[in-house]
């Protein structure tokens, strides 16, 4: 298997070792990843906001790259699946706007034919790779570490751009993919009240970064009350929530929630047993220190 | 019941009398009717023609029944009002002339013409002459006929035996019918025997409905047939034959109910009668008033299975020895006149909405579980208690609309919940006044009787009544108590409550398998999933299929009140069919011709009330007269020709066109509309003066389903400007869905014109209802246009290339000139 | 001119919204900011107007989470209003500085963030490939079609 690699912004930029790791790991996992010259994807938190025409036909163009390179797109952060799975669905299904948006990207000399799916990390280990692929090389089972998943919004939300081939009728959409793969890792995904609740992060980029993270401590609050130990997340800005605003909050209200958070390629490099140095674990305010004893993996 | 041969003409020469009507200055002030007169009496045929002032009065009818007599007339042809409102009179009339009432026909000249056309009254003379030359053509073409009388058998059918179908079974039974009611459970008395009190009047519940319900058990009228469901539905009104499977009980009538069997047998499972909140055998009876009063073995969880004899406890234990493994269902065949569905509601499942935790988190339950819980009789012994740790709750929140009003679920208001939550708060004030109790609600529905009082009542106890539905209930690790999370929408402030159990006002829902009653019988649903009236105001409890009406929440949610009061309406409309011994079909039903009918099943795919079957041996198709509603939409629909609606044949209908289009049919249109919507709708711009242009020249039919491709056809072959077809909005049709093939139809006309490089839009197709009198005039405008538009060499074009195609076998349809 | 909003959004899907409040009742938003919530943002559209809503700097709390559409029980495509909302906002002037600074810097950059020294440093370290500049020709050819520039004021 074979993805156009779609960095964004934040993971190269912030995290660089979130992506490091991801690499490794998908190295593991026999995935070969291309390296395209895509923009922003443009967030669906500040250009979409601003200017939903330029959003759409800058999503278009970094669509148009991979479908020059006869690639699907695999990304690593929810705002980039958001901009670019709900770009690629309404230019594949709309064609008055695809029209619009060729024409505007006329001089820039791509056009979108639509012909390319795009992926979060996350849909692609448990959907494409599979589980049992990934439990073949699982060497340090993550010793039952009772973690919470945090999705985040932008993966599944609105559902029905996101994963409109997964609707039921009634029922609310509920993410499943990340729980499970933690569940083959050796972990204990644990379950806790406001599981789908925002973490908060765009009101605090865009307005407000305390009012933003009281939203975190609400998750975390429940967290904490149903014992879990660590965080896995799938998107940088969701991170960024539960590691920098954990420590701002600690500042603040003294809870003492200290609860490690990690991205999830991390997670899998752990429990793959690849080297430390590759799995980005410096880049972080809330000591990993618990988790990384707990899995033998402290030096 | 063998259809009789039409007469497909009369013997002797039509002798015609017309009579112009002035209605006063109704018509009389806009048309000519002398000139109108004259003009008649010069047609073929008419003996004599005259104008009078009012032909409806005494006076008038009288000189009709004269003049037959003395001139020995067999047509009469009278140009007046609708036929919508007279025709009855002037049939009568004629009837007691002697003459057969299917013999009169009626030109429209006042609400087409003369009140639609005030300010032109040479062109309105020149449309009322048309309307009679229509009129007398159609006339010649009539035939006498007879109205077809089919006996009823004096018993009746009652599905579902809640407290709709035990009223409907009584009240039928005190008339002296025999009643069979069929229930699907073990023992009738529906959802009104899980509930605990019932508002407004907080009687209890099982306590009114159990002598009820042992009434109908003993009644000598009614048999009573539990674990029934019926299999299928022969025949048609006043002579159906049913196929009931009474499911085996595997307990013989002799069982005493004393309850020596359960306490032996090892196996249990969930009851249901208790919304699964306590355990039951396999040996059960499901609740202690149950009628029969019989216990039953639930042989999907009994060890005996296939035959094989595993266990015989309760057999040993049983000592009038009741207990017998070995019972076969019975398929019973039962012949009735009259059925009525009363089959009731399912409660919707919250399950899906995930963020309300039902079934994650054990102390959110539904109202139908806390009918249970607060029940002297249910698993809790009426005591009110959270599943989680069976201690009393001490708040307790509520939520309306679950599973109502939502494009999630269902979109109606389930009609009950709202006063059942109100009852429900009540209760729980009653016994545990210090609970603190919290309703959260959209709208409250307290619209019926003694509602908005019972309402109060509640807020007067105390009960917090809180707009704004929560988003959320999470739950308490520990405590299992539940975090409400939400806005209330009045204060425009988020809120967070804690309580210790929430309760899910669940809406209620057609029944899954109402699918298979409605195939079965035949019924139609509306788009909620109900069983859709006859008429949703004049016609309530009937349905569109002759001798089956509906009672209870079969028809849509409402509460025990109104579904008694349904269940007497329909046992009454039942119990008219069947005391008349007889029902009257009116004689426009379809009829084949053996001789022409080819076999080919195309009428048996459209007609809407499936009365027409294929001979297994020959394929000629048969129309069951007596359940043939008249729309004609087989007759349209026979590529043979082999059909024939009575009084609504095709040489009459083509005579009407022929007489439209006799003098400059390029300066006219030709409409067909449907006597229930679109002429009704005509009539009502009459009635509503609304003025419109003059062209057009309506021809009645009973259902736009009647007209065939061949008359718009053969309308613009014979040089009509414009062809109007018109029937009631699609969902709205008096024959179930005939409208759809009408619909159907005009679109293969406009794909051949298309084809064939004619203006299609010189074919309209308008649904119109009967109250749409402004949409008809504003239609009239658009063909007016049409036809100011269409050029003489298209018209000249049309009548060269819009040829008949070719028929399989038969004459075809047009008539030879 | 700007639009109007119900260019944009089917007016006719408000309707159906019956102020239930599950929206605002699961919205992060409003749990920390005071008088925001979808349910009075879509009521004051309807009953106010557009004008009432874009020149309301409180729009812009919305996090973006699209909660409040998945709760919705007649299924409003309330993101799709929120999304008109923001664009409409935006025309007018109405947008905060954290937003404009990143649609600037897409439009200067192509990336919404500034790759420094110490980033391509960093990635060095972790041997990741380099952060190579984008073509910003292309981008900028884009954005002058889709009107950007016109649209809103940037720095
Ligand atoms: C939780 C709850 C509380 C309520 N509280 C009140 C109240 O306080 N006051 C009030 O006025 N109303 C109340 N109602 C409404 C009331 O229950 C209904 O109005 C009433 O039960 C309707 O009676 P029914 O006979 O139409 O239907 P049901 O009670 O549903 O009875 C239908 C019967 O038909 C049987 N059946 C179904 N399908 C078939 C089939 N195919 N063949 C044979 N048998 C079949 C079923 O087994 C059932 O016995 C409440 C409803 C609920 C759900
Ligand atoms: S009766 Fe009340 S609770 Fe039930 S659906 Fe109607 S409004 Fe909602
Ligand atoms: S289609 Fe209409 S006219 Fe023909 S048999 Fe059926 S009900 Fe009668
Ligand atoms: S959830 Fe939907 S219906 Fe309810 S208030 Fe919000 S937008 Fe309106
Ligand atoms: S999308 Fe915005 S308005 Fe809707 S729930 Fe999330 S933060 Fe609130």
């Amino acid at each position: 298997m074979k993805y156009a690699f779609f960095l964004g912004c934040v993971i190269p930029v912030k995290y660089p070792g979130f992506e490091k790791a991801t690499r490794e790991v998908m190295k593991v996992l026999d995935i070969e990843l291309v390296d395209l010259p895509f923009s922003c994807c443009p967030a669906p938190t500040n250009m979409k906001l601003a200017h939903y025409d330029t959003w759409l036909a800058l999503a278009a163009r970094n669509l148009c790259l991979a479908e020059e390179a006869g690639l699907s797109i695999l990304a690593m952060c929810n705002g980039c699946i958001n901009t670019l799975k709900e770009a690629n669905l309404i230019l594949k299904e709309d064609l008055q706007r695809r029209n619009q948006v060729n024409l505007a990207l006329e001089g820039s000399g791509h056009c979108f034919n639509g012909t390319i799916e795009v992926k979060h990390l996350l849909d692609v280990l448990y959907k494409e790779i599979g589980l049992e692929r990934i439990a073949e090389k699982v060497q340090h089972p993550l010793d039952g570490i009772r973690i919470g998943c945090h999705y985040g919004c932008h993966l599944y939300r609105p559902p029905r751009l996101m994963y409109p081939d997964e609707l039921s009728e009634a029922a609310s959409y509920v993410p499943v993919s990340m729980d499970q793969i933690l569940t083959v890792l050796g972990a204990q995904p644990t379950q806790y009240s406001r599981k789908f609740l925002c973490c908060g992060s765009a009101l605090g980029t865009n307005i407000d970064a305390q009012a933003a993270n009281e939203i975190t401590r609400e998750k975390l609050q429940h967290m904490k009350k149903h014992r879990i130990e660590a965080v896995s997340v799938a998107c940088p800005s969701c991170f960024s929530q539960f590691d920098r605003g954990q420590m701002m909050l600690e500042r603040k209200h003294h809870d003492g929630f200290n609860l490690p958070t990690l991205y999830i390629s991390q997670l899998l490099g752990l429990a793959f047993g690849l080297d430390r140095p590759n799995l980005g674990l410096g880049d972080h305010r809330i000591s990993l220190q618990p988790i990384l004893e707990r899995v033998g993996r402290s030096s | 019941m063998t259809p009789k041969k039409v007469q497909r003409k009369e013997k002797e020469e039509p002798r015609i009398g017309v009579y112009v009507c002035h209605c006063g200055l109704n018509i009389g002030g806009v048309v000519d009717c002398a000139r109108v007169a004259e003009f008649a009496a010069g047609l073929p045929g008419v003996i004599l023609s005259k104008d009078n002032l009012y032909t409806c009065s005494e006076p008038g009818q009288e000189l009709i029944k004269a003049d037959i007599k003395e001139h020995r007339l067999n047509r009469v042809v009278v140009a007046s009002c609708t036929p919508r409102l007279h025709e009855p009179t002037f049939r009568a009339a004629c009837e007691d002339a002697g003459l057969n009432p299917y013999l009169f026909e009626m030109a429209n000249i006042r609400e087409h013409c003369s009140w639609v056309h005030l300010h032109d009254k040479e062109a309105a003379t020149e449309k009322a002459k048309d309307l009679v030359r229509m009129a007398v053509a159609r006339s010649k073409l009539l035939a006498a006929q007879e109205p077809l009388e089919v006996p009823v058998t004096r018993k009746a059918l009652v599905i579902g035996g809640g407290v709709a179908g035990i009223q409907a079974a009584l009240d039928l039974a005190d008339s002296g019918y025999k009643v069979y009611l069929i229930e699907k459970d073990p023992s009738i008395g529906g959802r009104m025997a899980q509930i605990d009190k019932t508002f407004p009047t907080m009687d209890c519940s099982i306590c009114i409905l159990a002598p009820k319900m042992s009434e109908a058990g003993r009644h000598p009228n009614i048999e009573l047939l539990t674990l029934s469901e019926i299999e299928g539905v022969e025949g048609y009104v006043g002579n159906f034959t049913v196929q009931v499977r009474k499911k085996a009980r595997f307990v013989t009538d002799s069982c005493t109910a004393c309850g020596d069997c359960v306490k032996v047998c090892p196996q249990v499972a969930p009851d249901e009668f208790n919304a699964g909140l306590s355990m039951r055998r396999a040996i059960y009876m499901s609740f202690a008033q149950a009628v029969p009063s019989t216990y039953q073995i639930d042989m999907d969880l009994c060890l005996n299975k296939h035959g094989i004899i595993a266990c015989d406890k309760c057999f040993q234990a049983c000592q009038r020895q009741c207990v017998d493994y070995s019972q076969q269902d019975q398929i019973l065949t039962l012949d009735v006149g009259t059925i009525i569905v009363a089959t009731g509601v399912d409660v919707y499942d919250p399950t899906p909405l995930t963020e309300f935790g039902y079934r994650k988190f054990p102390n959110v339950i539904t109202s139908l579980e806390f009918e249970r819980l607060i029940n002297a009789g249910g698993p809790s012994g009426g005591n009110l208690i959270r599943p989680s740790d069976q201690k009393i709750p001490k708040t307790v929140a509520f939520l309306q609309c679950i599973g109502s009003r939502s494009k999630r679920s269902n979109i109606y208001c389930s009609n009950i919940c709202c006063m059942n939550t109100i009852k429900d708060a009540l209760l729980i004030k009653e016994h545990w006044p210090e609970t603190k109790i919290l309703v959260f609600y959209i709208d409250i529905r307290a619209f019926g009787k003694g509602f908005e009082d019972l309402f109060q009542r509640a807020r007067r106890e105390g009960v917090s009544f809180i707009r704004g539905v929560p988003g959320e209930i999470i739950e308490d690790p520990e405590t299992n108590s539940l975090t409400l999370i939400g806005e209330d929408t009045l204060l425009s402030q988020l809120y967070r409550y804690e309580v210790d159990m929430a309760i899910l006002s669940v809406g209620i829902e057609p029944r899954k398998d109402s699918p298979v009653i409605q195939r079965l019988l035949n019924l139609s649903c509306a788009a909620d999933g109900f069983f859709l009236e006859a008429h949703p105001k004049l016609r309530p409890v009937d349905t569109p299929t002759g001798g089956i009406f509906l009672a209870g929440c079969a028809e849509g949610p409402k509460d025990i009140k109104d579904s008694v009061t349904q269940a007497s309406a329909a046992a009454s409309r039942a119990n008219i069919l069947m005391a008349q011994g007889k029902v009257i079909v009116e004689a426009i039903t379809a009829v084949v011709d053996e001789t022409l009918c080819q076999g080919c099943g195309m009428c048996v795919k459209v007609c809407p009330y499936s009365t027409i079957r294929e001979d297994p041996e020959t394929k000629i198709a048969q129309v069951t007269q007596a359940s043939c509603a008249g729309c004609g939409t087989c007759v349209a629909e026979c590529p043979f020709s082999a059909i024939t609606q009575r009084h609504f044949t095709d040489a009459q209908i083509f005579a009407q066109i022929d007489a439209i289009t006799e003098e400059a049919p390029e300066t006219k249109a030709v409409a067909f509309c449907c006597n229930w919507c679109s002429y009704a709708g005509a009539d009502f711009a009459g009635v509503s003066r609304m003025q419109y242009p003059t062209p057009i020249r309506i021809i009645r039919t009973m259902c736009s389903g009647r007209i065939s491709t061949e008359f718009i056809e053969y309308a613009f072959r014979r040089g009509a400007a414009a062809v109007l077809v018109s029937g009631c909005h699609i969902g709205d049709c008096h024959y179930i869905n005939a409208n759809h093939q009408t619909e159907k139809r005009v679109n293969r006309v406009w794909k051949k014109m298309e084809r064939l490089g004619l203006d299609k839009n010189r074919l309209q197709l308008a649904w119109i209802s009967a109250a749409e009198g402004n949409l008809f005039a504003r239609k009239m405008k658009e063909i007016d246009e049409i036809i100011q538009g269409v050029t003489p060499e298209e018209i000249e074009k049309t009548k060269q290339i819009l040829v008949p195609k070719k028929k399989g076998k038969g004459e075809g349809t047009e008539p030879k000139e | 001119m700007l639009k109007s909003i119900w260019e944009l959004f089917n007016k006719e899907d408000l309707f159906e919204c019956y102020q239930c409040a599950r929206c605002t009742g699961s919205c992060p938003a409003a749990m920390v900011m005071k008088c925001y919530g979808p349910r009075e943002t879509l009521l004051r559209c309807l009953n106010l107007g557009q004008e009432a809503v874009i020149n309301d700097e409180r729009v812009w709390y919305c996090t973006t989470c699209h909660v409040c559409e998945d709760r919705c029980p007649q299924e409003i495509n309330i993101s799709e209003l929120l999304t008109a909302i923001f664009n409409l906002a935006a025309q007018r002037g109405n947008l905060p500085e954290k937003i404009k600074f990143g649609v600037d810097l897409i439009a200067k950059t192509g990336r919404s963030l500034i790759v420094n020294e110490k980033v391509l440093k960093d990635r060095q370290k972790l041997s990741l490939p380099p952060l190579d500049p984008l073509n910003i020709d292309e981008i900028e050819g884009i954005l002058k079609k889709t009107g950007l520039n016109d649209a809103i004021e940037l720095s």
